[in-house]
Parts: C-alpha cells; sequence; structure tokens
C-alpha cells in the first residue's frame, strides 16, 4: 500500500487498472487488521457507565435508557465488529458460563445437541472432513472450561483463547455450520422469514449469508442457533425509537429453543416466562456485545 | 498452518478415495507441497469450451480453509470472469462468499458451472463480457470456441 502511495501520478494510474480482486482482498484484510488493534475479539467486562460515556454528547433518549438499563445490569463486554459478534458474544457468553456454573449437566445436554448437529449435517449431503474440525475444537474447549480434567482453564485463559484467531474463529465457524445445518433441515419454517430479508432461496441464503466468516447474524440465524443447540437467548435493544407515552423503556426480546430440553427448565411446562436465558446479549443496531446482570 | 495442513490431507485422501466420481475433474498435489494443487477440468458439453481440458494452480493460504483458496487458470481461456493474461477469476466464492464447506474438488465443480453460466455483467474480461452483453451470442461463441481449441486442445500432427 505504501508503495502505491508514494510511486508518481502515472504510474499510480497503471497501478489501478492492475487492481484486481486480490489487491481488494489484501486492503479488505489490511483494514480488519486496523480494527482489530482497537478492539480484541472479545475485550474486557466494562462497568456500564463505559457505555454512557460513550453517547456523552449524543441523543438523549439513548443516555435515558442506558439509565435504564443500569438497573437491571451491571457491566458490559464487548466483541469486534467484524460480522462475526453475535457467534462470538454467544461462544463467549456460553463458555463463561459454564465455567462459572459448573454445569455438567448441561455440558452433557449440549453435546447431545452438537452430535444431532452432526447428524443433521451429515444427511444433508456435507462430507465429515469439511465441518468435523471445528466441532472439534468446540467440544474441546467446552471439556476444558470444566474444572475435572488435567486440561481444564481458567477464566483468564478463556479470555486469551477467544482472542486467539486460531480458536476464537474455529468455533465462531462451528456455530455457523450448525445454524447453517438448522435453518437447512427446516427450511419450510425459516423460508417466510428469510424472503423477508433477502429474496433469496433457504440454500442461496445459507450459502452467502450463514456460512462464510464475516456475514451478519439477524434474528434468523439467532432463532436456528438457539434452537439447534437448545440454548436460549435474550437480546436487549438499544437504539433511538422512543414509545408512545414519551418515556424510554428498555425492549429485551428471549429467542426460546423450540425444543422442549431446554437447560434449567425444571419442568415440562410450556409457560416460556419460567425459562430464563443465562445469554444475554446487547444490540445496537449493526452489532451485539455481552451484557451482565446485576 | 498445522489446521490447514491436517485438512488438506483429509482432501488428499478423499481425492485419492473419489477419483472416479467425477471424471471431469483431475485434482493433483504437488509432490512436495500440500499447499500448491493443479487441476485438468473438461469443458463442459454444450459451451463453447466442449472439448477442451483446462489447467488450473491453487495456491493454498495457510489459514485455509477460513480463507479461500486462490485459483487461476493456467490454459488461455476467453470467459467474461476471467482475466484474458492473468488467468484471474471472479466467484464469489472465491471471494467473499467462501465458507470452509467448500472444498478444493466442489471449487472445481463451480468453476465448471461458471464456464458454463458466464456472469457478464461483472466482467474480468471485457471484450468478452461486452459480447455477451450486447447479445452478440454468437460472437462470443466463436471467440471462445478458437480459443479452446488454440489453447485447450492438443495439437494435431
Amino acid at each position: 500500500m505504501q508503495n502505491k502511495e508514494e510511486s508518481g501520478a502515472s504510474s499510480e494510474f497503471d497501478d489501478w487498472a492492475n487492481f484486481g480482486d486480490d489487491d481488494i482482498m489484501q486492503q479488505q484484510s489490511d483494514i480488519r487488521a486496523e480494527e482489530a488493534h482497537k478492539v480484541p475479539f472479545v475485550a474486557d467486562k466494562e462497568p456500564l457507565s463505559a457505555l454512557a460515556s460513550e453517547y456523552q454528547s449524543g441523543s438523549p433518549i439513548l443516555l435515558e435508557k442506558i439509565k435504564i438499563l443500569g438497573e437491571q445490569y451491571a457491566a458490559i463486554r464487548r466483541t469486534r465488529g467484524d460480522g462475526n459478534c453475535f457467534f462470538r458474544s454467544f461462544m463467549f457468553s456460553y463458555l463463561e458460563h459454564i465455567l462459572e456454573s459448573q454445569d455438567k449437566a448441561e455440558v452433557d445436554r449440549i453435546k447431545a445437541k452438537v452430535e444431532e448437529c452432526r447428524k443433521t449435517l451429515q444427511s444433508l449431503g456435507y462430507a465429515d472432513f469439511t465441518f468435523e474440525d471445528f466441532f472439534a475444537l468446540f467440544l474441546e474447549q467446552l471439556e476444558s472450561v470444566l474444572q475435572e480434567h488435567e486440561s481444564s482453564i481458567s477464566h483468564d485463559e478463556l479470555i486469551i483463547r477467544s482472542r486467539d484467531q486460531s480458536v476464537s474463529d474455529y468455533v465462531v465457524m462451528f456455530f455457523r455450520f450448525v445454524t447453517s445445518g438448522e435453518i437447512r433441515k427446516r427450511s419450510e419454517f425459516f423460508e417466510p422469514f428469510i424472503l423477508g430479508l433477502t429474496n433469496a432461496t433457504v440454500e442461496q441464503f445459507c450459502k452467502s449469508s450463514v456460512e462464510p466468516m464475516g456475514e451478519e447474524s439477524d434474528h434468523v440465524h439467532i432463532t436456528a442457533l438457539s434452537d439447534a443447540l437448545g440454548v436460549p437467548i435474550r437480546v436487549v435493544y438499544l437504539d433511538r425509537s422512543s414509545c408512545d407515552s414519551g418515556g424510554a423503556s428498555i425492549n429485551h426480546h428471549d429467542f426460546i429453543p423450540a425444543s422442549g430440553d431446554v437447560p434449567n427448565a425444571t419442568s415440562v411446562s410450556t409457560e416460556t416466562e419460567t425459562i430464563s436465558p443465562f445469554i444475554t446479549l446487547l444490540y445496537r443496531p449493526g452489532h451485539y456485545d455481552i451484557l451482565y446482570p446485576k | 498452518m498445522q489446521a490447514s495442513r491436517a485438512r488438506l490431507f483429509k482432501e488428499y485422501k478423499e481425492v485419492q478415495r473419489e477419483k472416479s466420481a467425477d471424471p471431469d475433474i483431475q485434482l493433483v498435489c504437488d509432490d512436495s507441497n500440500i499447499f500448491k494443487w493443479t487441476a485438468l477440468i473438461k469443458g463442459p458439453s454444450e459451451t463453447p469450451f466442449e472439448g477442451g481440458v483446462f489447467q488450473l494452480a491453487f495456491a493454498v493460504p495457510e489459514q485455509y480453509p477460513l480463507q479461500p483458496p486462490q485459483v487461476r487458470f493456467l490454459t488461455k481461456i476467453f470467459h467474461p470472469n476471467v482475466h484474458f493474461k492473468t488467468g484471474e477469476i471472479c466467484l464469489d466464492i472465491l471471494k467473499n462468499a467462501w465458507s470452509p464447506a467448500w472444498t478444493l474438488q466442489s471449487v472445481c465443480r463451480a468453476i465448471i458451472a461458471l464456464m458454463a453460466h458466464p456472469e457478464p455483467d461483472s466482467p474480468l474480461n471485457c471484450d468478452s463480457g461486452n459480447l455477451l452483453r450486447s447479445g452478440d451470442i454468437r460472437g462470443y461463441q466463436s471467440m471462445a470456441k478458437m480459443y479452446t481449441r488454440l489453447a485447450a486442445m492438443p495439437k494435431k500432427g
């Protein structure tokens, strides 16, 4: 890049003529590398006041809403805005929950779900070798947050791994495979939602908007991941909208898995009210971060 | 690096096992470097590339399969989405639509599909793209056929 800028005007023009797709991809990865210095894949936990200071000179509605948010939530953990933020937030939040709760029953439950996802992909015609490395790496992380093995890891180590591309991106990709498999398996259910987002077929949508790294997630992705792994997810919305009554309020939406066997569900009651998600994400238009309740 | 090597080794074994499964594709790994592959693909029938055999060069990055392989035509080809001089290919799955669900073998299949279904609205070869966009199918086909004969078929005599 430097060389191109320094070279003369005429040769610069020549450079543009030879500016191929590879150069564009190189430029994109340079931009990403620059962004990487600003926010790691998963940042440190910050008090909610850090969020308020971000909007200090901004919209009063947002400041009002952040104040209300502060009544229920104590802290935020940012993730990098690289298009993978939903999956990355989910990854860290889930593994952190297991590390802190040591909920072995939950680990056994999700492992069974992961095996179902594996079968789903196989039945959809995916060759095992295309996805098995990603599955193996997720299962490895799951084992290591349980404190009963020699390979067990600390909270600090979890953060280090979540910032290590060779672990973090592989786990994100694992979730992308799981999400894609779920959408394609239940394509009739997801089709109308996908048609609402784009005019692609279910298969095209999965190929272009779910499986490639860096493609942003929407409610379709969240629903599919939550259903496939049986993990409820709460998404708290923070935007400029205000309600008619004038006062600001914070909306949230709980994604409750379609199947009955959700973690911590003590009864088979169909009342979704009784399920409280242990994963809470803060959504601001275009981005997801992790929220910590008080 | 280790992950990409392991994945490529699996693909290598799969290619050996499925050798006869796809007679239009012959994918070969370099003897000394698993990150370098070449492929011979047959021009699809009922296209100007029919009867031709085209050589592709794969350079696989260390981040594979999170990042796509770089693929170029080594054989000269007249096609809207292939750079006439460099052989660079304009195909979404080799760029931003890449995912690890693709393999070197399925990339070859996608390239064969692209040969049969050119996308003249995103041309790397503008001459070729303009012929198609202006509706001169005959002109496009005869140019493409000529280059297939010149570059992708065994020389007679």
